[in-house]
């Protein structure tokens, strides 16, 4: 990987840092929830309380939605990024939001405190130097069909043009298997940590597209030693104008969560981190 | 065309017509401090004939009769209410206007297209108050207001400090990626200067926030927004884009309230004005009084007159019968020309 020059990890160590309100990504573990579209204001804001009281730290959703057909929900737009704020206004979590459209950069970062680059957008070159440019960290997924080499190019795109600030996102890739929505690729994770220095979050809700998958694979994150976790959540998932049959509704989220935080302590342990450095098969 | 544009359109011309309205109550309320009734036949009759005169097809004589007569019955229960009048400058919706909401929400306001204009509608005792701004945290003093305060015989009866939050407007389904041009008076545009060149727009003076407010409602250009207050977007019927654009947080304004007459109530604020001879030392000795009496100045102000000739203002904490403060005042009118008590007043000060 001889042309990444700024993602690569170099021998100093040093891992990127990036703080967002009262977190640092990279060296808090951080929990990304909230729906996966911004529907109306009375959805967000009442998710968005439920995320909070549930222990999540950001709250994530969609004004912008980049869909499989153009006759489906495309997100509120403008309206929504106002909403977005507003669930900011009252539960201080920060706002991730993706953007799709570079036109947008600049307004979406008057709302926003991380810019999303979704899967299907991932190797959108002019978005990306666009956001390359802006003044807001950017979570970058992994596109569908992308080889982690195409990734690490699509984040170092952003890093040239300025914006050292980059968080990657594992959503799952596509292969044979059809049951499951996409195969979440967690080997990504300690991939990510030998060859960056960039933070890496896990997507299991898009990388497993099914409810009873989503515990288990957000668990197996932290303990590959994922950055964080980007989880939907939805006050009523039945109702769902989007990804309804994988987003957790409140008591599920709440429950899950004090699954991530106990384990999350646990791997965190020094007793138990020096008890398992040093057997690393090499 | 569509039902939706339809009804947008009948949304805008409906706020139009009750800004009209409101407009010609606010008239009605000026002629009355010239009438001596309330009442006035011969110009009621006169009214009516030009409305039974416009008629046509649409609007029937019988129609608009009747709206008439509802129109004038309303406008002289209003007259014959003992109604505050505070004048401001600017148009519906400035900020000077949602000072005054601030400061008392049952005062009526009109707006005046100068600043001198409210002082001269309060001294001829068209309006009971005036309010004008007089420094913003960010811009500095208010020129202007400041030059007609030193010659007024108004007195200062009360003053608001409050935070501006500009907010970004335009006409309702402006698509924002089409937004190219931003209106706004000068200041307004100079404070929210970095979200503008962050989203690549460009700023255009106007001579008004809610005067830009108005135009960009009336004149719809095309690719172009405003910067005005929350209350701008409530009058025109604009969306808000966005709130809070301005660069810093501190965003303030002081304003004063005028009047023909003393304050009712004891004051906690006092603001003078006097000039110095050209001396040495001058002004210094006439500061040594308040330091030594132990008076908090909270704002000095220089104007010039003439060149190397100037005015001062100064604002303390005190009030006009506190013994220590008459003291205080009698020896600096001693030492100082031109010498006047502006007002004894209470301040307000609105967080956020």
């Amino acid at each position: 990987m001889s042309k990444l020059k700024l993602v690569e990890l170099t021998d100093r160590g040093i891992r990127t840092r990036i703080k967002v309100g009262d977190i640092t990504l990279g060296e808090d573990f951080v929990v990304i929830a909230g729906p996966c579209g911004v529907e109306s204001e009375k959805q967000t804001l009442e998710t968005a309380e439920a995320v909070k009281a549930g222990g999540g730290m950001m709250f994530r959703g969609g004004a912008f939605k980049p869909r499989t057909s153009p006759y489906d929900f495309q997100g509120l737009g403008l309206e929504g990024l106002r909403i977005l704020e507003k669930a900011k206004l009252n539960t201080g979590l920060p706002i991730v939001t993706e953007v799709i459209d570079p036109r947008d950069v600049s307004w979406v970062c008057e709302f926003a405190d991380i810019l999303q680059i979704g899967a299907r957008n991932m190797q959108n070159y002019s978005l990306l130097k666009e956001v390359g440019k802006a003044e807001r960290p950017v979570l970058l997924k992994r596109g569908m069909y992308s080889t982690l080499k195409e990734w690490l190019n699509c984040a170092e795109y952003i890093l040239a043009e300025g914006n050292l600030n980059v968080i990657l996102c594992e959503r799952g890739i596509r292969t044979f298997e059809t049951y499951t929505r996409n195969t979440l690729d967690l080997s990504m994770i300690p991939a990510i940590k030998e060859l960056t220095h960039l933070p890496i979050v896990i997507d299991p809700s898009h990388g497993t597209g099914k409810l009873s998958l989503i515990e288990k694979m957000s668990l197996a994150a932290v303990a590959a030693g994922a950055d964080g976790l980007l989880l939907e959540v939805h006050v009523n998932p039945c109702e769902a104008k989007s990804d309804a049959d994988q987003q957790l509704n409140p008591g599920q989220f709440a429950a899950l969560m004090q699954k991530i935080l106990k384990l999350n302590h646990f791997m965190q342990d020094k007793a138990f981190k020096s008890s398992i450095t040093g057997g690393d098969i090499q | 065309m569509k039902l939706d544009d339809i009804r947008q359109n009948i949304d805008l011309i409906d706020s139009k017509i009750l800004k009209l309205i409101n407009d010609r109550m606010e008239q009605g309320l000026l002629a009355k401090k010239f009438k001596e009734k309330i009442e006035d036949p011969q110009r009621e009759e006169k009214v009516m004939e030009t409305v039974r005169n416009n008629a046509n097809t649409l609007i029937e004589s019988k129609f608009s009769e009747e709206l008439y007569k509802t129109i004038l019955k309303f406008s002289k229960e209003l007259q014959a209410r003992d109604l505050v009048i505070t004048g401001f400058q600017g148009e519906h919706g400035a900020y000077s206007e949602e000072a005054v909401r601030c400061y008392n929400k049952d005062y009526v306001t009109i707006p005046c297209t100068t600043f001198n204009e409210v002082f001269e509608g309060v001294n001829s005792g068209i309006y009971d108050y005036g309010i004008v701004p007089v420094e913003n945290t960010l811009g500095g003093m208010v020129g202007p207001v400041n030059e007609l305060l030193i010659n007024t015989e108004l007195n200062i009866v009360g003053a608001i400090d409050m935070p501006i939050h500009h907010c970004l407007l335009m006409v309702p389904g402006t698509d924002h990626r089409d937004i190219r041009e931003v209106y706004s008076h000068s200041q307004a545009l100079a404070q929210c200067r970095r979200f503008l060149s962050r989203n690549k727009l460009t700023p255009v003076p106007y001579f008004d926030t809610a005067g830009a407010a108005n135009m960009l409602a009336e004149k719809q250009p095309r690719g172009a927004a405003c910067i005005a207050g929350k209350l701008s977007a409530e009058l025109y019927n604009l969306e808000i884009l966005k709130e809070n654009i301005e660069d810093l947080n501190s965003n303030r304004t002081r304003f004063l309230l005028l009047s023909r007459h003393e304050p009712k109530e004891e004051g906690s604020k006092c603001t003078i004005t006097f000039s110095t001879e050209h001396k040495a030392g001058t002004l210094f000795s006439v500061l040594e009084l308040f330091a030594s009496n132990g008076i908090n100045l909270t704002r000095i102000e220089s104007i010039p007159n003439e060149p190397g000739d100037y005015s001062f203002f100064l604002d303390f904490d005190g009030s006009v019968k506190d013994t220590t403060v008459v003291e205080t005042l009698e020896k600096a009118e001693q030492q100082t020309s031109g010498f006047k008590v502006l007002g004894c007043y209470n301040e307000k000060i609105i967080e956020g």
